[in-house]
């Protein structure tokens, strides 16, 4: 018998999950397609038209630059998919198609590959890139359809209908709540970005990658909840409650809260330190809405904890098993010392 | 401790492979701040090597007399006094572009490729020698400013030679109006195309270093 | 009050095809059995015997003058030969190969006791040393061993019944056909250590087994008490068996007499039984030969020192082309390249794999930083940023981070999306301190 089979011997577990990060992605990506479609309903092919230029660019610059640079493709990943994806979904339908293409550069090239690829950016691509169009691009970048009455297809609409977001100045920027019902809100019958009208499609999208196990329950909730509780404790409008709903069911809250903060590659990994992402991501959101010159803070305030996630993570490491609650002070203790002793040998 | 060149070698050094902001990254702040247009480019390059010449040729006349642990202060005060001047000579004669480069020009004097090039080189060199040095230096220094303000003001206003050239200042339109990257304009993107032209500048002098030791190996053999 | 253990992961059990199969003897007894000398490589057995001589069934061959135990033939038969022979475990081991004369001559010194109750705690500890039982589940520490060190310590006795590794199903029908035994057992067990009371934890895939044990106890009794704990991987883990009974957390470097806590697996107790009540030393154990790739899974009842092959051809030798055989289960077990190899105290599962079985070999990808291998780490470890830095060398912040904590349960390799070696990298660290502690002492 010895000698006759081709035996392998590898070490240790000899069994894996079945998910990868290819099934992981796709999850993703089917989590996006309910809000996806009501975007069509709404805001008309042209939905469909910018999200697919955004997700064929993402896709082929990084492929380009792979290529160029000698490295492994990477496509197979489906990262950059994602990418475009929900770069499309913060922006307004009526965005140039040439401007879409220079925010998948930015994402794609300046804040994911020149850094090192997946798994080595710290800010998030989709929404950096967002930043980086509001900065180059207000007027376009701010400039909302109304819902059905659907844009043009060609490369930039300028004689498209427009109508205010409920987080604008003309609204709750200025403490005025917003002509749409609730229920309009809720579905998504109101001005704003292509992917974070529809809050019903985006809960459902979640729900799914909470039930798949693709996202940790943790963040979502102390995001939102963070959120839920400074809007209905120091409201700006009429009504504690109703100031509240609105401001949970407008701008990209619930986009930001399943799939922007909860980003595997720029959010701790930790449960304390997620809780404390979530917490201080609701937190600036509030902030940047009442205080800041933005109408919406969601993007903003993922990017400023992007930022901290790595001293999240050291904060929020368990506590050593076996070890008493009262030795967690000489952690603190050398963490503030600066972690010393450190060596490179 | 006198050092002796190759004027060649110096101005090589100073343009490209010891460029003061793309590969030494001195003096960067004044260089972020102004490269929006290349008008302001042309001021602001001038005015330092204006400065660092006239500055380099004193401190080096005064090198035996200033002791050593005065070093720093005259350099300082001797660089001052010629910004004082420049700041001036700008004032009167271009006004417009003064208001444009606004505090930047005062501070030249606290510059620190300024101070560094003074302190370190014609504080311990003959006259001709940190003449030579200052005026290749800050012509390195200009240049990659230059090449900054080009970048920033073609892809983020979209226009030339604003303030100079095109009707009425507004230099001269390439992109099509409301087409250029906003953000290059702010200071963000200045950071950005600092980082970018960093970064190519590195590129070629590795490839340039590799290219010389494939030569080197190839003469041994 | 309930508690519970960190993370842990649940994979397909793979269970069903042996869980109803009664343990069956051997329907050939193997020609020679190896037995090594020692478990631990570096306390061998001094041996009693000479090659040539004949030895009986029971016989003890090997004397524990260190901290191992000692060994007995499991077959009669010759001594045939003393030599290195490649070990289940890695590498090869000395080991006595006995030529079976296929008589089963018992040693006469294998006599049943009338009654046990009356032997103080140290006559039972010293039967148990020189019935040569060693832990049955794991790591193999002789209980006489645990026994002394925890005498005096330990106010719980538990026993492991938890079987958390998929395939194994030996725990399993050891405790419905033998559960007499195992009760016995632990009475015993109560006994030596001076304590009234004993838990007995078995998970949740194996509420049979619940139901017969329960049945077994008198109504009314106080002593052993029978806990059905959730099927999670690695329940049967020492110290998540303990922190889930008791609530209790062993520290970190320590053992689990340090919080009180004696645990033994199920087997261990069954063993316990057979030597003091039967008279019989620890020949025999169930093995479970299982996996896609025989034909016939079965539990067998199987003499120490039996070869694989020989195990593998009792389970109706292979169906298709194996690609893994291993040694125990697929999370923990030892992968096997030479079928020669034997079964010693330790061995519960012979698993033969098929290709269909195993993962597909896949490049490694980069780390996505998803925080999986965090959630599912019982012992709370960042095996991310462990492996980060193992791969930067930077072995000051791995043991920073307790790498030295792991236990190699294999959970976050299993559960990690890109394929990454976790383990491996686990592995090397704990490698590289242990040896950097060794070099600075």
């Amino acid at each position: 018998m010895n000698g006759k089979h081709r035996l392998s011997a590898a070490s240790s577990p000899h069994i894996c999950s079945p998910f990868g990060t290819r099934s992981l992605m796709l999850d993703v990506l089917i989590a996006l397609i309910p809000a996806l479609c009501m975007a069509v309903y709404f805001y008309g092919p042209r939905a469909l038209i910018l999200t697919a230029i955004s997700v064929g660019g993402c896709e082929f610059m990084e492929f380009a630059y792979r290529r160029l640079m000698k490295k492994s493709n990477t496509l197979g990943d489906l990262s950059a998919a994602i990418t475009g994806v929900l770069l499309a979904f913060v922006c307004p339908v009526t965005l140039p198609y040439w401007i879409i293409l220079i925010g998948d550069f930015f994402a794609i090239i300046v804040v994911k590959q020149l850094f090192g690829g997946l798994g080595k950016n710290f800010l998030n691509p989709a929404l950096a890139a967002h930043a980086f169009l509001m900065l180059c691009y207000p007027i376009p970048m701010t400039t909302w359809a109304k819902p059905l009455e659907w844009p043009g297809l060609g490369i930039s609409v300028p004689g498209a209908v427009t109508c205010a977001a409920p987080l604008s100045a003309e609204f709750m920027g200025s403490g005025i709540l917003p002509d749409a019902s609730l229920g309009d809100m809720f579905v998504g019958n109101i001005g704003g970005c292509l992917g974070e009208v529809s809050a019903l499609m985006l809960i459902i999208g979640g729900a799914y990658l909470l039930i798949r196990g693709v996202i940790r329950v943790r963040i979502p909730l102390a995001f939102i909840g963070t959120v839920a509780a400074l809007t209905f404790l120091f409201p700006q409008g009429n009504g504690h409650l109703r100031w509240m709903l609105y401001s949970l069911l407008g701008g990209s809250l619930m986009l930001g809260a399943f799939f922007m903060a909860t980003d595997y590659v720029t959010s701790p990994v930790t449960a304390g330190g997620e809780l404390f992402f979530g917490v201080g991501c609701g937190l600036f959101t509030v902030l940047i809405r009442y205080f800041g010159s933005y109408p919406d803070g969601v993007s903003h305030a993922i990017l400023i904890m992007n930022s901290t996630v790595c001293l999240l993570d050291k904060a929020g490491m368990p506590a050593r098993f076996g070890v008493a609650a009262g030795r967690r002070k000489a952690f603190w203790k050398k963490f503030r010392a600066g972690g010393k002793g450190e060596d490179a040998s | 401790m006198k050092m002796r060149m190759k004027i060649r070698q110096q101005l090589k050094e100073g343009l490209f492979t010891r460029n003061p902001v793309l590969v030494q990254q001195m003096g960067l702040c004044p260089v972020l701040a102004v490269s929006t247009s290349l008008c302001n480019g042309i001021g602001m390059g001038l005015s330092v090597l204006a400065v660092l010449l006239c500055s380099s040729v004193i401190v080096a006349l005064l090198r035996k007399i200033i002791p050593d642990r005065f070093r720093v202060l005259c350099c300082i005060a001797v660089t001052a006094i010629f910004t004082t001047a420049a700041g001036q000579l700008l004032q009167s004669f271009f006004p417009p572009l003064s208001d444009r480069l606004g505090i930047y020009v005062p501070l030249i004097a606290l510059n620190s490729m300024i101070l560094s090039r003074t302190e370190t080189f014609a504080f311990r060199s003959r006259v001709d020698a940190a003449a030579v040095d200052g005026a290749v230096q800050a012509l390195g220094y200009a240049m990659a400013l230059l090449l900054l303000c080009a970048v920033r003001e073609l892809l983020g206003s979209g226009t030339l030679g604003g303030g100079l050239l095109g009707a009425g200042g507004a230099g001269i339109r390439i992109l099509p109006e409301g087409a250029g990257l906003r953000v290059l304009v702010l200071p963000a993107g200045g950071f950005l195309t600092l980082a970018v032209l960093i970064a190519a500048t590195q590129y070629i002098l590795r490839r340039m270093a590799e290219k010389n030791a494939a030569a080197e190996k190839e003469a041994e053999l | 009050m309930k508690h519970t253990f960190y993370g842990g992961i649940h994979p397909a059990e793979h269970k069903e095809t042996t869980a109803r199969k009664p343990v069956a003897p051997l329907s050939k007894a193997p020609s020679q059995v190896v037995i090594p000398l020692s478990m631990q490589p570096d306390s061998p057995c001094r041996l009693i015997v000479k090659v040539g001589e004949k030895v009986a069934a029971g016989q003890q061959i090997g004397q524990a003058d260190g901290p191992g135990a000692p060994i007995h033939a499991s077959v009669s038969g010759k001594v045939a030969a003393v030599e290195p022979r490649p070990y289940a475990g890695g590498g090869s081991r000395m080991s006595v190969v006995i030529e079976n004369d296929f008589q089963d001559t018992l040693s006469p010194g294998c006599t049943p006791r009338s009654s046990w109750e009356a032997l103080t705690p140290q006559e039972l500890v010293d039967i148990i040393k020189s019935a040569g039982i060693t832990g049955m589940g794991g790591a193999g520490v002789p209980t006489h061993h645990k026994l002394s060190a925890a005498l005096g310590k330990a106010d719980t006795l538990i026993l492991n019944g938890a079987e958390c590794e998929p395939y194994i199903t030996a725990d399993h029908r050891l405790m419905l056909e033998q559960g007499e035994k195992v009760l016995g057992g632990a009475r015993i067990l109560m006994r030596a250590l001076g304590l009234d009371k004993a838990t007995i934890g078995v998970e949740g895939n194996k509420l049979d087994a619940v139901e017969h044990l329960k049945n077994l106890l008198p109504t009314g009794e106080t002593g052993i008490c029978i806990r059905t704990l959730r099927t999670r991987y690695p329940q049967g883990g020492e110290k998540q068996l303990i922190q889930r009974i008791t609530g209790r957390k062993v520290p970190p470097g320590g053992v689990s007499a340090d919080v009180g806590c004696c645990v033994f697996n199920a087997g261990t107790a069954a063993a316990v039984y057979n030597a003091v009540v039967l008279g019989l030393p620890l020949t025999h154990r169930i093995v479970t030969v299982t996996g896609d790739a025989v034909a016939r899974p079965k539990n067998l009842m199987v003499p120490l020192g039996t070869s694989f092959s020989h195990l593998i051809e009792e389970a109706g030798g292979f169906v298709m082309d194996p690609a893994r055989v291993i040694s125990g289960g697929p999370m923990m077990g030892t992968a096997q390249h030479d079928l020669s190899v034997t079964t010693d105290k330790t061995t519960n599962a012979v698993l033969c794999l098929a290709a269909g079985d195993l993962p597909a070999p896949q490049r490694e990808q980069v780390c996505l930083r998803c925080g999986r291998c965090v959630d599912v780490c019982p012992m709370r470890l960042a095996p991310l940023y462990i492996h980060m830095y193992t791969q930067r060398q930077l072995w000051r912040r791995v043991e920073d981070l307790h790498a030295m904590d792991c236990m190699e349960c294999g959970c976050c390799q299993y559960i990690c999306p890109a394929r990454i070696p976790l383990l491996q990298s686990l592995r090397t660290s704990k490698f590289e301190i242990a040896h950097r502690k060794g070099a600075e002492a």
